[in-house]
């Protein structure tokens, strides 16, 4: 490394050397031609000024091969004849190993490698057409519409409700607090829902009466199955003086309460 | 069950091709018999040990398979049963099968089979077109090298196939696009990871000048110590499968993969330089060959595209991948397995050729035969 070290070094001190005399040749010819554009008019340069050749080196890794070819690039060097700009990469650029450890992740899985999120994007891009977009807002326009449809309707309640009918987790054994708050928060849901259909004017199902079987009164043993019995007198209230006069009316074995 | 005709037996002769034909069988449930299977060979006639695991394999997959050798093993007859997959109470335990097969080969062999890597890279990612994208993973446990001999590693793999369809998907894949990016990766079992660098700097050396968006990634891990008992020492173990070797991979703009894969061989002498460049030679190849698919992985896409949805697919190969040896004989057997056969027009490309395909509806049901 330090014989290249060395080599290099002679080598740049004969490039400035050199660069010196071709840099004065070139900023002469500026000034001529700054001079005569402004007493005449300017002038048509479709060919490039010769310019100093440049050898960019990349990376610390510089091997003599490269050295030779650059003097003797230099040899034929010529005024007139527009040079190549060499550009070379190293095949060994320290900063391309480190990949980022992501994309490292991503591909040493055992999964089979993605694509990175921003590749895709480009294909999309190169493949949608204006036709296409089009057709890609109208649809996206009506599945808009479909799904406010959906939500603001009671097209699809029926199968709603019964799925949220299906509680597992009521049938387990939890902490009445916990049951409470389910049933406070499904009601919750329930009444902000019928809110917020009757703000936007949908019209949802009716509200059914929950078909729990009738609770049985608690009552003690030899106690009259209706009323009350206290202080030596039946006490029947309103309630159910009303039921048995439905009993009546719709009949004896119908009316039976049980 | 009495109803059900019982399906000809089809017959085949030789050795070639083998693991392909069973692999039908099992898929169409047709019976078959393959005889003559080196029958010319006087040191080794008969079945080679790793298509014996192959059978062991299907049979741990299957539900009523009969598998029946000849005496010396060059004839095997084998009647499908119902693939089982994973199915709890048919082998598999907690949804996995565990099938232990003697001597895992992890790296690329010199008889040609592919690395786990690219398997992993080059051949799963083909099941995305056909819908099958979730919970596929390949596991690599333990990494080995092709044994002293060639043969007999111990590597350990674990393949996990979560996403099942009831049919794959009906493709079209008609442009190959242009090479975006090249990946790879490189490997040494029991031997120095410098091993690992001198193959990345080789190969990069040759695919950066074509394709700047090139990492190769490394692995290094110890070799597998499996028990190599003696008379003298039963509990003796040795190291096994040590070596290195290159996965390369070449993604195209539209999805297209071309692999490569180089290993070091068993007897040793090649360095990784030379077998660094020789992978990237053997990309490059595989890329000028062109076509949507890479050689490597054109059987398993035709394969399931002949199975697929009752509805024609088309894929364009490069002219070299169709009339490779392996995709023509896949050809010939699918039509044997009572598969439609292709019609085959000029792609717009040049080299390229659209191979068009009816499927016939298999899909991923197996079928008793009794």
């Amino acid at each position: 490394m330090a014989v290249s070290l060395g080599k290099r070094k002679r080598r740049e001190v004969s490039t400035v050397e050199s660069e010196h005399g071709e840099l004065d040749d070139c900023d002469a010819r500026a000034l001529f031609q700054r001079a005569f554009e402004a007493k005449f008019q300017p002038l048509e340069v479709t060919e490039k000024l010769p310019s100093a050749p440049e050898t960019v080196l990349l990376g610390d890794g510089f091997d003599p091969d490269d050295e030779e070819s650059v003097i003797s690039d230099w040899g034929g060097l010529s005024d007139d004849e527009a040079q190549v700009e060499i550009v070379k990469h190293d095949a060994m650029d320290a900063a391309g190993h480190q990949l980022a450890k992501q994309e490292q992740k991503a591909f040493m899985s055992s999964k089979p490698p993605t694509a990175t999120p921003h590749a895709p994007s480009v294909a999309t891009q190169a493949a949608s057409t204006s036709a296409e977009d089009e057709a890609e807002t109208s649809n996206l326009k009506h599945d808009l519409a479909l799904q406010r449809l959906l939500k603001e309707s009671h097209l699809l309640d029926h199968s709603s409700t019964k799925n949220s009918a299906v509680v597992p987790e009521g049938k387990k054994t939890m902490p009445l607090a916990h049951r409470k708050g389910i049933k406070a928060k499904a009601a919750g849901r329930e009444t902000a829902r019928r809110k917020e259909a009757v703000e936007n004017g949908v019209i949802l199902e009716k509200v059914r009466t929950s078909a729990q079987p009738q609770k049985r009164r608690e009552r003690g043993i030899g106690a009259p199955s209706i009323g009350k019995f206290r202080g030596g007198t039946l006490k029947l209230s309103s309630h159910d003086v009303k039921s048995i006069e439905r009993s009546r009316l719709q009949g004896g074995s119908k009316g039976r309460r049980r | 069950m009495a109803a059900t005709p019982t399906p000809t037996t089809l017959r085949f002769t030789g050795s070639k091709h083998l693991i392909q034909r069973l692999v039908l069988a099992t898929l169409t449930g047709k019976p078959l018999r393959i005889s003559q299977i080196r029958s010319v060979s006087h040191t080794s006639p008969g079945l080679a040990p790793h298509e014996v695991s192959f059978l062991r394999l299907l049979e741990a997959l299957t539900n009523g398979s009969q598998i029946e050798f000849s005496y010396t093993g060059t004839t095997v007859l084998y009647k499908p049963g119902l693939i089982t997959g994973s199915a709890a109470g048919h082998g598999a335990q907690g949804g996995v099968i565990r099938h232990e097969v003697p001597g895992v080969i992890t790296s690329s062999t010199e008889a040609g089979d592919v690395s786990v890597d690219t398997v992993r890279t080059a051949i799963l990612p083909v099941f995305k077109s056909f819908g099958i994208e979730r919970d596929l993973e390949l596991r690599i446990l333990r990494r080995s090298n092709a044994g002293r001999d060639g043969k007999g590693g111990g590597g350990e793999v674990q393949l996990v196939f979560g996403h099942q369809v009831r049919l794959p998907r009906t493709v079209h894949l008609m442009s190959a696009g242009r090479v975006k990016r090249v990946r790879g990766v490189a490997y040494s079992t029991g031997v120095a990871g410098a091993n690992n660098a001198r193959l990345i700097e080789a190969a990069r050396g040759v695919l950066n000048v074509v394709a700047p968006d090139t990492y190769i990634f490394s692995d290094v891990s110890a070799a597998p110590f499996v028990p190599a008992p003696t008379r003298e020492n039963p509990a003796a173990k040795r190291k096994t499968g040590l070596g290195f070797g290159l996965s390369l991979v070449a993604e195209t703009n539209t999805g297209a993969l071309y692999s490569a894969d180089v290993a070091s061989p068993p007897a040793g002498g090649e360095p990784p330089e030379d077998l660094g460049r020789k992978c990237a030679f053997q990309l490059l190849e595989a890329i000028e060959q062109g076509g949507c698919v890479s050689s490597v992985a054109a059987p398993t896409l035709l394969m399931l595209m002949a199975m697929g949805s009752e509805d024609v697919g088309r894929v364009a190969l490069g002219r070299e991948v169709l009339g490779s040896e392996h995709v023509l004989q896949l050809a010939r057997d699918l039509r044997t397995f009572g598969m439609s056969g292709w019609s085959l027009r000029d792609g717009d490309e040049e080299d390229s050729v659209v191979v068009s395909i009816v499927g016939k509806g298999v899909g991923n049901v197996g079928r008793k035969i009794t």
